[in-house]
Order: structure tokens, then C-alpha cells, then sequence
């Protein structure tokens, strides 16, 4: 199940939003999180929702996928939407049984709180599924630049090989976990101390493939003449259109219409 | 940077995101033991891997869904990595990612989702001392016998 999770995955398509500029995509994804941030009321969600579910369909990435990548993480949606409902005080109880409690405000919370995070996890997978590798560096490294960070190529090529291996490495944990589960090993019974220490047997092996990883991936990008950002030139120089405008635009919609919700509705 | 400089901190940094993600259950929160932090411990032997634990938290608090976490826990993890390869022993080394996370996430779960402070900043410090001193320094001592980082 742990492979489903769809952030770092690539998926080609021809959609208005894998054509979109990837500077575009990762200023407007902040507006978006900014947005998403700020909204703190019923009006303020259904907007939200609309811009995700506009999102998706332009592009053109079918919501199983989506749900896919989601579905790994139910557990942690389920405990932060349970954490809410029974942790947050409020006057209008809706269910009480000794010190346990759920108000209207605590169910609202909690659901506010779960669809935040499934919007969260729903954009960032959009932007990888929509964006290639190459893109996204060019995109990073450009946004780091604008900023005045130095080593920005250095970074971004940090950051999109993060991203590029991240499946990988959840799929290469699922495995590991498996084969030391088939040789004995226990990572579900005990206390939280015995639990963390089993989880040795794990990390020691992932540790182990994931540095040898690297080494291979380094000697492969040396094969390929790489030499960090120095007197680095691009095949295809990224250039805005008239896409980019739109989605500038939309994005700026969304925030004020944000703002307004949480301000003024 | 050197290439295998620039590969090695990519792949730490999805080497943290991953186990945090993976292990999200006991990821989060306020009883957390975030098997991840474990890998505190290297900017002590290899001060590169700052950069890769700061882009690895960022990229996994985006899966908590606080605000707050996502720029002050990432910061809080770039300012104890870098805290740790600067620390005289290797015993001390998983001290700052204990300290400094115990005190920064236990101000943000008090400030995102009113926890009592005290309280959290205990629970945090209990699950960082599991993962950093327990879980990282196991892990520095069987690392080392096999010569990885060589």
C-alpha cells in the first residue's frame, strides 16, 4: 500500500497544467497553501474544495490516482480528525460518556483539520505528477535565485532528487519490512521502546541500499558530464505564456476570495 | 559541491521524508517518536547531510498539515543538525535534535492545536531521546562497523 503514494511520481500528459510554466506551479502552490491556510469556515472549505477538484480535472490525472496517494496516510487523516473531536472544548455537546466528550465544535475541527491535510497531500502530489524532474529543478533553482539563496542549482537539484526518490524508498522500506517479517522479525508487538528498537533490523539495510544509491546515482550523473550549475546551459529554456497569466490570476482569486472568507463571511 | 556530495544529500533527505511518511502514524503529534530523527545523528561525521535532514523534514511536515511545522519544525531541524556537527563527542551529537525539537514542536503543538506545553515538550523529548539517542546511536555504531560512510 505503501507504494500508491503518489508524491515524486511523474505522470506525462498534455493537460493546461503540465504545460504550465514550473515557477508558475511552485508560486501559485504557496498562494494555494496560503489560501488553504487561512480558510477557517464552512464557505472557506467549499472554495478550497472547488479550486482542488478544478485542479485535478484540468490535469487530467484521474482521482483514483489521487485517492491512491491519499490512501496510505488514512491512518494519520483518521487519528488527526479522532485527536480533534475528542480534544476540542466547545458548548454545544453532541456526545459525552465520562471524560470523554464530542461538541459541534470539535467534529468541525476535526473535519476542517482532515481535509486540509488531504489537500495538502493532494496539490504537492499534483505538482510532482505534472511536473518532470528536469522541470521541477529548473523551476526550484529559478524560484531560489529570484530569492538570493546561493548554491540555488546545487539545492534544487537536492530537492528533486528528494522528491524523484522518495517512492523508491517507500517501496524499498515495504520490501525490507517484508523480507525481515518473513525471518522473525516483530516491528508490531511491545512497548514503545521495544517497537523503536526493532525497527533496527530496518533501518540498517535501507541505510545501507540507499547510500549505495547515491554512490551509483552520482557516478551515473558524472557519466553524463554533470557538473553542478557552473557555465550550465539548457536544451529548453522555460518561458511564460499565456497559461501562466491565467493560473496567476485564478491563484490570486483564490486567495483573496480566502481572505474574504475568513475575514468578512 | 561535489556530485556525490550533491547524491548523498538528495538521498538523505528522501531517506528521512520516506521513514517519516512510511512510519506516518507515529510520525506526528504530540506522543511522537519519529523514527526518522535517527539520522540526526549524521551531520555529526558528514556536515553535508545538514542540508539533506533540513530538505527531508520540509518535505515531510508538508504530511503533517501545520503550518507552523513545516517552516519552524524545519528550521528547528536545520538548526540542530547544524548544532550536531559541531559537537565535540559523539555522545553529545544527538543532544541538540533532543533539545532543540523538544522545545520548538512542543511551542508549535501549543500554539497549532492549543496542547498543554509542559506536557508536550516532554512527550517530544521522550520520543526524540528514543529515536536520536537509542535509535541513532545503535544505528552510528553497526554503520561503522561496516565502513559506510568511508
Amino acid at each position: 500500500m505503501l507504494k500508491d503514494i503518489t508524491i515524486g511520481q511523474y505522470i506525462p500528459g498534455n493537460s493546461p497544467i503540465h504545460k504550465i510554466d514550473p515557477r508558475t506551479k511552485i508560486i501559485t502552490i504557496c498562494f494555494y497553501m496560503t489560501g488553504l491556510f487561512l480558510v477557517n469556515n464552512l464557505t472557506g472549505y467549499l472554495v478550497v474544495t472547488l479550486f482542488t477538484i478544478g485542479a485535478i480535472l484540468m490535469s487530467q490525472i484521474s482521482f483514483i490516482t489521487i485517492m491512491k496517494g491519499i490512501k496510505p496516510l488514512s491512518f494519520i487523516i483518521m487519528l488527526t480528525l479522532g485527536l480533534h473531536i475528542f480534544m476540542t472544548e466547545g458548548d454545544n455537546v453532541i456526545w459525552q460518556w465520562g471524560i470523554f466528550k464530542v461538541t459541534q465544535q470539535g467534529v468541525q475541527q476535526g473535519v476542517f483539520m482532515s481535509l486540509r491535510l488531504i489537500y495538502l497531500i493532494t496539490i504537492t502530489s499534483l505538482l510532482t505528477l505534472t511536473t518532470t524532474p528536469i522541470a521541477l529543478t529548473d523551476g526550484i533553482e529559478k524560484v531560489l535565485k529570484a530569492l538570493f539563496i546561493p548554491v540555488a542549482h546545487e539545492l534544487a537539484m537536492m530537492m528533486t532528487i528528494a522528491l524523484r526518490f522518495i517512492p523508491t524508498l517507500i517501496e524499498e522500506t515495504e520490501k525490507i519490512m517484508k523480507a525481515q517479517m518473513a525471518r522473525g522479525a516483530d516491528f508490531e508487538s511491545g512497548g514503545l521502546l521495544t517497537r523503536a528498537r526493532s525497527l533496527i533490523p530496518l533501518l540498517v539495510p535501507l541505510f545501507l541500499s540507499s547510500f549505495r544509491r547515491a554512490d551509483d546515482l552520482a557516478m551515473a550523473m558524472e557519466a553524463r558530464c554533470y557538473r553542478g550549475g557552473e557555465n550550465r546551459t539548457r536544451m529548453k529554456q522555460l518561458v511564460m505564456g499565456y497559461r501562466d497569466c491565467i493560473a496567476f490570476i485564478a491563484m490570486t482569486i483564490f486567495l483573496v476570495v480566502a481572505i474574504l472568507t475568513r475575514y468578512w463571511l | 559541491m561535489r556530485t556525490n556530495k550533491i547524491a548523498r544529500v538528495g538521498i538523505i533527505a528522501a531517506l528521512y521524508a520516506s521513514i517519516t511518511i512510511a512510519l506516518a502514524p507515529i510520525s506526528y503529534g504530540m506522543v511522537q517518536v519519529r523514527i526518522s530523527e535517527a539520522m540526526t545523528i549524521l551531520p555529526f561525521i558528514f556536515p553535508e547531510s545538514i542540508l539533506g535532514l533540513f530538505i527531508g523534514c520540509l518535505i515531510a511536515n508538508v504530511y503533517g498539515g501545520m503550518v507552523l511545522d513545516i517552516f519552524f519544525g524545519s528550521l528547528a531541524t536545520l538548526i540542530a543538525a547544524y548544532m550536531t556537527s559541531k559537537m565535540p563527542h559523539i555522545w553529545l551529537a544527538p543532544l541538540p535534535p533532543v533539545v532543540v525539537n523538544a522545545v520548538v514542536v512542543g511551542l508549535i503543538l501549543k500554539f497549532a492545536v492549543d496542547a498543554p506545553l509542559l506536557l508536550s515538550i516532554i512527550y517530544v523529548g521522550i520520543g526524540q531521546m528514543i529515536a536520536c539517542y537509542i535509535l541513532g546511536l545503535s544505528l552510528f555504531y553497526i554503520l561503522k562497523k561496516y565502513n559506510w560512510y568511508k
